[in-house]
């Protein structure tokens, strides 16, 4: 352990100042597979595209599709993303995947923790150096061999036979959410300096991929400590799983972006009005998944852009649904914020009128249900929220 | 909810059936009353048999074999061929699903596998049989179904049954199972497999009722030479409606 | 994707020590023959022959099934008290799942199944259908509709009612494959929760 710290140690201190220049290869081209091993890899990933695409995770929405598609490809240029084929399935995790045969998958937790193109491009950038590395291929053949036994471990277990659970999971993981394959810290290190190359030769801020690091462990580290853990499992986060050691990578990322790329735009604004539609329904995955401390993080880390109606809305059913008495208080408080900003909000009214109710405003929280009925009389849960009226209550 | 505990009690009941394999374990059943004869003039629509075929290393690692893919490819015609002689009635491939076709057909076939695990599990296994099906086993009923749905499915309008090939193996790949089922019928294409798993069911298509099931959980076992694979693909069909495999 | 698979092998190495104490059969549920419920004094009459499968979900939880919970899944939950989670936690320190609260009001029941489920399964696609008032148990109490592809990759619908009587939730669900078995199998879950009552329950 102390030997790889040294070498990673050298490996990076070294290229110092090179590392300020650093730009991508020249592109190869369309590629072909070679050998018997590729071929058959490439089969493999057809045939696992074509289920993907039949998937009912996969969200199929044109617009926000070519969207991923034109952060990508303002990445890491048209030459190179054009044989992409972008899928994006409704998963609230944090990953993004591409495979050997150009098929990339990003998982909808993804969203919620990019801010901006910039950091969306350094996310799938850095995916993409994998692809353009062929590291799948490598990290097929060493698992083969066996010498990359205790990276391999969890994915051999989950083929232990009898455990259908496991196979369940794999059937899934590897069909519809790809071969999420794990690297090795060279193979990360690699990607990771591709991705950097990528948006230093691009139109985005650079430095967005040692920011987008720091927020991903700074989750974790919220999430951990809400739950009273006294360590984050970075294991929990696949980009961090198997990567370089934390504190090496954010100085990596930072040192080798072009210094000179820091005044760019990192395309906060086109980001979050490309997903405008769709922020508020993957905010609604995060927060049900009972992991407050995460979920608080992410709504404060996407509101360094500013806040928004659909921010604070998420934050008031964050807190109105961990349920303390001073939960209630400040959700009422996150609702009135919503409001502030989009009065006809009718689903912010829904949670303010409830959290009202629960810290003994019944008078208060009736006059924000009517207004909720007003603004959406057509809600799923109308006819109860009737009967928590007044007029309705004397039966 | 529960899959995960229900998962479990599956596994056990594989592991249980492959330790004692001959516990009078049924594998498989037909439903009540149907009968096939060889060369009735009915149709046999076969789902999607994609092509995959790799080996497994001694660490248990599926490896894609292009070669042997495309190999595979080619002999896919005469297997089917060979198949369709064997199977006794005639056999049509499915048409390639698209978009919500293609959606469609996934869902039954997810549904296929959830509906063999359930027969496995509460009717086949002896020791884990929901009361009710213990009744039925009694009484010689085997009454599963699909829902009329799959009248709907790509292919179906031309055929009277739908055989059903599904496989979960570490790969996720059920096209993988109907090759070697296919392949092993056909010229001994040396597919090797660590699979466990294997369903073969013969589906009404207007209805949706499963004529027939072999739902085999324990079909496991490293079948490297040609001849373990010949006994596998017996063992997938065997007593195939109108056959004369299992003989 | 770790995240899940670690979940995942929690989950199995739970269910493993579950597994590993004397497993008890599958109980018959007779047609029109009153049992009480999830360790409750709630009490259902069914129109048919239904299993009650041996393991439960939970402490306060019982499923039964037609033909295998993954094609036709009736749970129970008799009677969770406040700060209670309405299923057994893989893990309360690392997964923890929401908790039925004594602030919970009938209108958020919904949200507590929708939390629970997207929890314990990392699901994102659950959609709440339709939530409407009722009554269940003799009491006022709310009746919802829902839908969520699960992990083997199938669509499943989902019906419940609920009601809080003296602090504690009571709650039916029925769990189906939107293909073919909800609809086959909606009609005797339905008669469940019809059926259900509660001794005291209906005093208001």
């Amino acid at each position: 352990m102390r030997a790889l710290l040294a070498i990673a140690a050298t490996l990076w201190a070294a290229p110092h100042a090179a590392a300020q220049q650093m730009l991508p290869p020249p592109y190869q081209g369309v590629y072909q597979p070679q050998g018997v091993d590729e071929i058959g890899l490439w089969r493999e990933d057809d045939e696992a595209e074509k289920e993907l695409a039949a998937s009912p995770l996969v969200i199929r929405d044109e617009a926000l599709t070519a969207y991923v598609k034109h952060v990508l490809c303002e990445t890491v240029g048209d030459d190179r993303c054009n044989s992409v084929r972008v899928y994006i399935i409704r998963e609230p995790t944090f990953n993004a995947s591409m495979s050997p045969n150009g098929t990339m998958r990003v998982l909808s937790g993804l969203f919620l923790r990019v801010r901006n193109e910039a950091e969306l491009g350094a996310v799938l950038g850095h995916e993409f150096g994998h692809f353009e590395s062929r590291h799948t291929l490598q990290a097929f053949r060493s698992r083969r061999t066996g010498s990359d036994v205790l990276a391999w471990g969890a994915l051999l277990a989950g083929m232990a036979p009898g455990y259908r659970t496991m196979r369940t999971y794999q059937d899934l993981q590897l069909s519809v959410y790809g071969s999420l394959f794990r690297h090795s810290r060279d193979q990360e290190r690699e990607a990771d300096r591709l991705g950097v190359a990528y948006l230093n030769r691009s139109a985005l801020r650079p430095q967005a991929a040692g920011d987008m690091w720091q927020h991903v462990m700074a989750e974790a580290e919220s999430s951990a400590s809400v739950r009273g853990l006294k360590k984050p499992n970075f294991n929990a986060i696949a980009f961090t799983a198997s990567h370089p050691p934390n504190g090496e990578r954010a100085a990596y990322l930072t040192e080798l972006a072009a210094s000179d790329g820091d005044a760019r735009d990192d395309g906060a604004a086109r980001y979050r009005e490309a997903l405008a539609t769709w922020m508020p329904v993957f905010l609604d995955d995060q927060i049900k998944l009972n992991d407050f401390g995460a979920s608080d993080y992410l709504i404060q880390n996407l509101a360094q852009n500013g806040w928004t109606d659909t921010l604070w809305l998420a934050r008031g059913n964050l807190y109105r649904t961990r349920g303390t008495q001073r939960d209630f208080i400040a959700a009422a408080q996150f609702y009135q914020n919503a409001l502030a900003l989009n009065p006809a909000l009718g689903e912010a009214y829904r949670g303010l009128g409830l959290s009202l109710i629960k810290t003994a405003r019944r008078t208060e929280g009736q006059a924000a249900l009517k207004h909720y009925l007003q603004l959406s009389p057509d809600a799923s849960d109308a006819a109860m929220i009737r009967l928590m009226l007044p007029e309705e209550n004397s039966q | 909810m529960k899959h995960i505990l229900r998962a479990l009690a599956l596994a056990m009941c594989v592991t249980l059936f492959a330790a004692a394999p001959a516990s009078g374990q049924e594998r498989s059943a037909t439903k009540q009353g149907f009968e096939l004869a060889p060369k009735s003039g009915k149709k046999i629509l076969v789902f999607r048999p994609s092509v995959q075929v790799g080996s497994q290393s001694t660490g248990g690692m599926f490896e894609p074999n292009g070669e042997w893919t495309d190999s595979a490819k080619r002999n896919l015609q005469v297997a089917l061929e060979k198949l369709q002689t064997k199977l006794g009635n005639e056999i049509v491939v499915a048409p390639e699903a698209y978009g919500e076709d293609a959606q469609k057909l996934a869902e039954h076939m997810a549904l296929f596998a959830a509906v063999s695990d359930a027969v496995i599990e509460y009717q086949f296994f002896r020791g884990n049989r929901l009361p009710t099906k213990k009744r039925d086993n009694k009484e010689d009923v085997f009454d599963w179904s699909l829902g009329a749905g799959v009248a709907d499915l790509p292919g179906a309008k031309d055929a009277d049954y739908g055989l059903f090939l599904y496989n979960r193996d570490a790969y996720g790949s059920t096209g993988r199972k109907v090759l070697q089922v296919l392949a092993m019928l056909g010229p001994g294409i040396p597919v090797k497999s660590g699979e466990h798993q294997g369903y073969a069911g013969l589906v009404d298509l207007k209805t949706g009722d499963i004529l027939w099931l072999n739902a085999d959980a324990a079909m496991g076992g490293d079948v490297r030479e040609a001849e373990g694979a010949d006994k596998r693909a017996a063992q997938l069909l065997e007593d195939f409606p109108g056959s004369d495999l299992g003989q | 994707m770790t995240h899940r698979m670690f979940r995942t092998l929690t989950g199995a190495v739970a269910a493993m020590a579950l597994l590993a104490t004397p497993a008890l059969a599958h109980r018959l549920r007779t047609a029109k023959e009153a049992a009480t419920v999830a360790g409750s004094d709630m009490s259902v009459t069914p129109d048919r022959d239904w299993n009650r499968l041996s393991m439960a979900p939970g402490k306060h939880a019982e499923t039964w099934t037609l033909d295998g919970e993954q094609l036709n899944d009736v749970t129970f939950y008799g009677g969770i008290a406040p700060d209670e989670p309405l299923v057994r936690e893989r893990s309360k320190k690392r997964d923890p799942l929401p908790k039925f609260l004594q602030s919970t009001l009938l209108v958020e029941i919904p949200e507590l199944l929708e939390g629970t489920y997207r929890t314990q399964k990392n699901i994102a696609s659950f959609e709440l259908l339709s939530t409407e008032p009722t009554n269940f148990l003799g009491n006022k109490g709310v009746r919802f509709t829902y839908r969520y592809t699960d992990d083997d990759a199938l669509t499943r619908n989902g019906e419940a009612r609920a009601a809080i009587v003296g602090g504690k939730l009571y709650m039916i669900t029925f769990d189906a494959p939107r293909l073919y078995y909800f609809d086959k199998s909606i009609e005797p879950a339905r008669a469940l929760m019809t059926s259900a009552t509660l001794p005291g329950g209906g005093a208001h």
